[in-house]
């Protein structure tokens, strides 16, 4: 269990948004309520299933609200700190520069040194061949093993450079190189 | 066809069907290798810190299900190879708690208590073989009442129980899970509803998607395997990321010099055999109930070892009947595991989680109470693949018995390989595999938004297991809820009707108010750690 101000925090949390839930989303998103009649019969409605989900959550959120209330108050640290946020900066910068590169860096590769003039091809017509087919996968991955290690470690090493290269070249021989139909990312979305 | 000759049909599904490739004229069937393939793969990853057998089940599956497809012919080799990796996992975990004093898998962090000090007092190799013997022994045993349990009581189930009761069940199942899991109930049936909340995305009976705000993103709902992958596996990442982050400790492995007999004698196999029973039996049972872990399994064989051991080196200290009572509880919990996957439908751990993922992308099984049908006049084959999953899972504890050691013995190695380089490539494998399987980048954005869900559930110690498994079981609870509500004519306490539903109910009701009474500050760590997950 954390500590009580968390626990009490987590509920009312949960109490506020599975009511607004309940009684706001899930009527005007669904076609139909939770029972309805017709043609003389009576069924239960797509409403139904969400908004008793809403209703056990805000219920359960609500005991453990009492339950919480009423242990001790304790001096102990909540489960996030300044450290949290700035950890996650980093790691979704990461993150969202090798998902950007993964999925740009084959077109852009393709548009620098690939046939021009009357030869221009698309990256749709080029997805399947090599080298194109694995440039995004390479460079958008390396960025995402090779940075994640580095931020965990604190620094750059060249040996970490060189397993996360052979770890991506594991992952294309196990992916690609046997079977026709996989496509690496970000291949399948052009 | 009699009851015996689905038993064969079966066995020859497996053994006798399509073949892979030939050597010298003889066909190797292909659910006999990946079987095989499946087992090996469980072994080193099971032996790996940072991987665990349903990490790699999440990952294979969509792989899998992109080399074999969606046809019937699939079912046995992709869920034989899911059940190779359950076994094969199983027991390497044991192998870096023992040489390395580092749990391969959670469960066997009860192995570090002996094995370790025996490694450490050159003894490893005897070590190893007490974990494998003890290990494929449990196994075995929960397979044998597997087989036996689950159609007698899947049949019970289908004879006894209606629309009613049925979706009773699926409550009580949940409520379960949701109390026995983690630290507070109530959090556990947040997580629980939360998980039926999500699974009702886009789903329903209208023409019109409910709860899609009316975009197309949420149109075709959240995608199944990246919504679990998610939650399970990236959320973890993301956890053991933050907590290696923070502490960025390098652990050095010493070597220490091997001495004296390391095998291990048929007389001192007949000392471990009081402890294997008494702990497969603890597993076994534990394992049938949803939601209880194998790592509480371990705990409780060791305990009663404990209590049982009458030998000069005492628990803790470095003695086989140590490591022979946690392997024994915490492998006996797999084959069990499946009792209330075949017979009722519900996933009771993770690793039942993928299977049943398995089976339900490839259709044509839906493990449950009426995959034993045993019709006699017209072929049931969902009994057939049934019982060739049996006769799979009985293969791979024979590989186990075989060549389970040897294979143990080879993957010390792989404990060295760096958690901060492992996790990583970790990430990029599971984002590989979700692409496989989804084609579409916009997989990517569901996959992070589920594993912020699972890290944040983890960070606030809201157990995610409730959460996965109200999300497959929605679709069943609300069929089961709608019919039994249409077979009774519209009546509001339909839920109500039978005896047996009404049972069902209060010990659901039973169960949450029991764990969620304050609790003893356990007297063992172990117990506190399995509460806490």
């Amino acid at each position: 269990m954390l500590d009580r101000k968390t626990e009490i925090w987590v509920a009312l949390i949960c109490l506020v948004a599975s009511l607004l839930t309940a009684i706001l989303w899930v009527p005007f998103d669904s076609e139909t309520p939770p029972i309805y009649d017709f043609r003389r019969q009576t069924y239960i409605g797509d409403a139904m299933l969400p908004m008793v989900a809403a209703l056990g959550i805000a219920v359960c959120a609500l005991v453990h609200l009492l339950l919480s209330w009423r242990r001790q108050v304790t001096e102990a640290d909540g489960p996030f700190d300044k450290l949290t946020a700035a950890f996650f900066l980093s790691l979704f910068a990461i993150i969202i520069a090798a998902f950007v590169v993964m999925y740009w860096a084959g077109p852009i590769a393709l548009a620098l040194f690939g046939p021009s003039g009357d030869e221009a091809v698309t990256y749709r017509q080029m997805r399947s061949t090599v080298p194109w087919k694995y440039v995004g996968f390479v460079s958008g991955g390396f960025i995402l093993v090779f940075g994640i290690t580095s931020l965990l470690e604190g620094a750059m090493h060249w040996k970490r450079a060189l397993s996360s290269i052979l770890a991506i070249v594991v992952l294309i021989v196990i992916f690609d190189v046997p079977f026709d139909t996989i496509l690496l990312p970000p291949n399948g979305d052009f | 066809m009699t009851v015996l000759e689905y038993v064969w049909a079966g066995v020859l599904a497996v053994i006798a069907g399509p073949a892979a490739f030939e050597i010298f004229g003889l066909g190797v069937p292909i659910t006999v290798l990946m079987v095989f393939g499946g087992f090996v793969i469980g072994i080193v990853g099971g032996a790996t810190p940072g991987l665990a057998g349903p990490f790699l089940m999440a990952v294979s599956l969509p792989i899998l299900l992109s080399i074999f497809g969606f046809t019937p012919d699939a079912l046995l080799p992709v869920l034989g190879f899911l059940v190779g990796v359950m076994k094969g996992a199983t027991v390497g975990g044991a192998v870096p708690a023992i040489l390395f004093n580092t749990p391969g898998t959670p469960d066997a962090m009860l192995t570090t208590f002996d094995g370790y000090p025996m490694a450490q007092k050159g003894q490893a190799g005897k070590a190893l073989r007490t974990a494998h013997f003890a290990s494929v022994s449990g196994d075995t045993f929960s397979d044998l009442v597997l087989f036996t349990c689950a159609p007698f009581l899947a049949i019970a189930v289908e004879a006894y129980l209606g629309f009613g009761e049925k979706a009773a069940l699926i409550l009580l199942s949940l409520a379960f899970v949701a109390a026995v899991v983690g630290a507070s109930p109530m959090k556990g049936m947040i997580a629980a509803f939360f998980g039926l909340f999500v699974a009702a995305i886009a789903t329903g009976e209208d023409s019109h998607p409910r709860l899609t705000f009316e975009t197309d993103f949420l149109a075709n709902g959240v995608p199944l395997i990246t919504a679990v992958l998610g939650v399970l596996i990236l959320g973890e990442v993301l956890f053991a990321f933050e907590q290696m982050w923070r502490d960025r400790r390098i652990e050095r492995l010493k070597k220490v010099q091997q001495e004296g007999d390391q095998r291990l004698t048929w007389a001192e196999r007949k000392r471990l055999f009081p402890f294997i029973s008494v702990s497969a039996l603890i597993g076994t049972g534990i394992g049938a109930l949803p939601g209880i872990g194998s790592t509480l399994a371990a705990t409780l064989g060791y305990a009663t070892g404990d209590r049982m051991h009458k030998g000069p080196v005492k628990f803790g200290d470095g003695t086989p009947e140590g490591i022979a009572a946690t392997e024994a509880a915490n492998s006996s919990v797999s084959g069990a595991n499946l009792i209330p996957v075949l017979s009722l439908g519900i996933p009771g751990n993770v690793g039942a989680v993928f299977l049943i993922l398995a089976a339900e992308s490839i259709g044509g099984f839906n493990p449950g109470p009426s995959v034993f049908r045993f019709t006699t006049s017209e072929v049931n084959p969902e009994l057939v693949i049934a019982f060739g999953l049996f006769t799979a899972m009985m293969l791979a504890n024979i590989m186990n018995w075989i060549i389970g050691g040897r294979i143990m013995a080879a993957c010390g190695v792989m404990s060295r390989i760096p958690k901060q380089v492992l996790l990583p490539i970790v990430l990029l494998l599971t984002l590989t595999a979700i692409y496989v399987q989804e084609t579409d980048f916009n997989a990517f954005y569901f996959a992070f938004a589920f594993a912020v869900l699972g890290y944040l559930m983890r960070k606030l110690k809201v157990p995610t297991l409730p959460f996965v498994i109200a999300f497959i079981l929605a679709g069943n609870l609300e069929t089961s809820i709608r019919q039994a509500f249409a077979v009774s004519g519209g009546d509001p306490w339909f839920l109500f009707k039978s005896p047996l539903s009404i049972l069902f109910l209060l010990i659901a009701v039973g169960v949450i108010i029991f764990f969620s009474r304050p609790k003893k500050p356990a007297a063992n760590k172990a117990i506190a750690a399995e509460r806490d997950r």
